[in-house]
């Protein structure tokens, strides 16, 4: 391949095509970052870390939401590569995407811890201990960057505007699956409605495009799972739930420490 | 948000597969399925409703589906399709959603990815149920369409 074509859906057009010469480990951000400078200064993306950290340069790219920045042209088998905004979210410009709506979806699920005893929680002078094992419950979730390529996927969030969303799902599933967290009842009742998980049918393309293997397919099925136990079935308790307090005094202290944890094997290091 | 707003959003978008995964194909396959099911139910109530409108009405209905001619056995043997996929993928998601079967434990992620909830259980089933699927619809084929000339 000496050469690749950019077909780029840019906002009052059909489709800009640019032409530009193939380097060999280039990605399309660096295609579209070279159009920028050397043929049209007006194209309109956003992009930051340029290393799939920041989920910046979400894009759908040949049809498939993913990162600009993580997708080799060379990976695609094209010389002709189409660049569209992500779908499901209003554009504002070209490629930029109005990501406001999707950070408030994020929001409503209160994506952070909740303790019933506030003082405790603002004048904490001790860390909260969690196990090893508790930790590998909702670690895989903790790794989201939010860069929306799960909502632009999903086929119920295309037709549902009111959906909560798989990443906004799998972040309450984060905190509900932690030990440490005690606003199970809050977060439930935002998820368990006709918009929250039931709307999910598992067509998995969140968990296929999602750029970290944060997995929210899983996650919503585990979301669910939780909430038919606890609301159908009246058990109680919460996925490894045991009373989590403030580390009592000595616990932090040099020579009491936790196992370490080897997140190679994903266990705690025996020693 | 404003649905006429987003880009690329709406029914037309959401079946549209390409490029992904196997499960969301056969989420675009179980959406049609549940589609043609609901129309046959439809036409199959209106049908049998004729019973209680006389004989002659129940023998105008028969005669008109008659006069469909090997498009009858046709239509019946996609009905007979749409149930048998319908049914069996019904069952995996049921699975999926209800049991949390085939989806894997939370891991940690070791590059490169690999969703354990599209791992090789869920492809599996889903290949399975494909396959499974096409064998008894051709054998419906066979017992709905050999006495017309169809095949």
């Amino acid at each position: 391949m000496d050469s690749v074509t950019l077909k780029v859906a840019r906002t009052g057009l059909t489709r800009a095509s640019y032409e530009l010469k193939y380097r060999k480990g280039m990605t399309v951000l660096d295609a579209l970052i070279e159009v920028r400078e050397r043929q049209d200064s007006t194209l309109g993306y956003r992009h930051s870390c340029r290393m799939g950290i920041c989920g910046s340069c979400g894009m759908t790219i040949q049809g498939v939401p993913r990162l600009a920045c993580q997708t080799q042209v060379s990976s695609l088998n094209s010389d002709t590569i189409t660049v569209e905004p992500l779908h499901n979210m209003t554009v504002i410009r070209d490629l930029v995407v109005d990501i406001g709506p999707f950070f408030r979806l994020h929001r409503s699920v209160k994506p952070y811890l909740i303790r019933n005893d506030i003082q405790e929680r603002d004048h904490s002078e001790r860390e909260y201990r969690v196990l090893a094992e508790e930790v590998r419950r909702f670690l895989q979730f903790d790794y989201c960057i939010m860069c929306g390529l799960c909502y632009a996927a999903c086929p119920t969030a295309a037709l549902d505007p009111m959906y909560t969303g798989p990443q906004a799902i799998t972040q309450a599933y984060r905190y509900m699956a932690d030990p440490r967290d005690e606003g199970w009842e809050q977060r439930v009742d935002l998820l368990d409605t006709t918009h929250g998980v039931w709307r999910c049918h598992m067509a998995g393309a969140c968990s296929f495009v999602c750029p970290k293997d944060v997995d929210p397919a899983k996650a919503i099925q585990m979301a669910r799972m939780e909430i038919l136990k606890k609301r159908i079935l009246r058990k109680k308790g919460k996925p490894g739930s045991r009373p989590v307090a403030p580390s009592a005094p000595g616990q932090g202290k040099p020579g009491t420490k936790a196992p370490p944890f080897d997140f190679a094997e994903g266990r705690t290091k025996e020693t | 948000m404003k649905e006429e707003r987003r880009y690329k959003s709406g029914l037309i978008p959401s079946l549209n597969p390409f490029g992904f995964n196997i499960e969301r194909w056969s989420y675009t396959v179980h959406r049609a399925t549940g589609v043609i099911l609901v129309g046959y139910l439809t036409a199959h109530i209106f049908e049998t409703f004729q019973l209680g409108a006389g004989s002659a009405a129940w023998a105008n209905t028969m005669a008109a589906l008659r006069s469909l001619g090997p498009l009858e056995m046709v239509g019946l043997w996609i009905v007979a399709g749409s149930a048998l996929y319908h049914g069996a993928n019904g069952i995996r998601l049921i699975l999926n959603e209800v049991f949390g079967k085939l989806m894997g434990k939370p891991i940690l992620p070791v590059y490169p990815y690999s969703p354990t909830s599209l791992g090789r259980n869920q492809r599996v089933a889903v290949w399975t149920i494909t396959a499974v699927v096409l064998l008894l619809w051709a054998w419906a084929g066979l017992y709905l369409l050999a006495g017309l000339g169809v095949i």
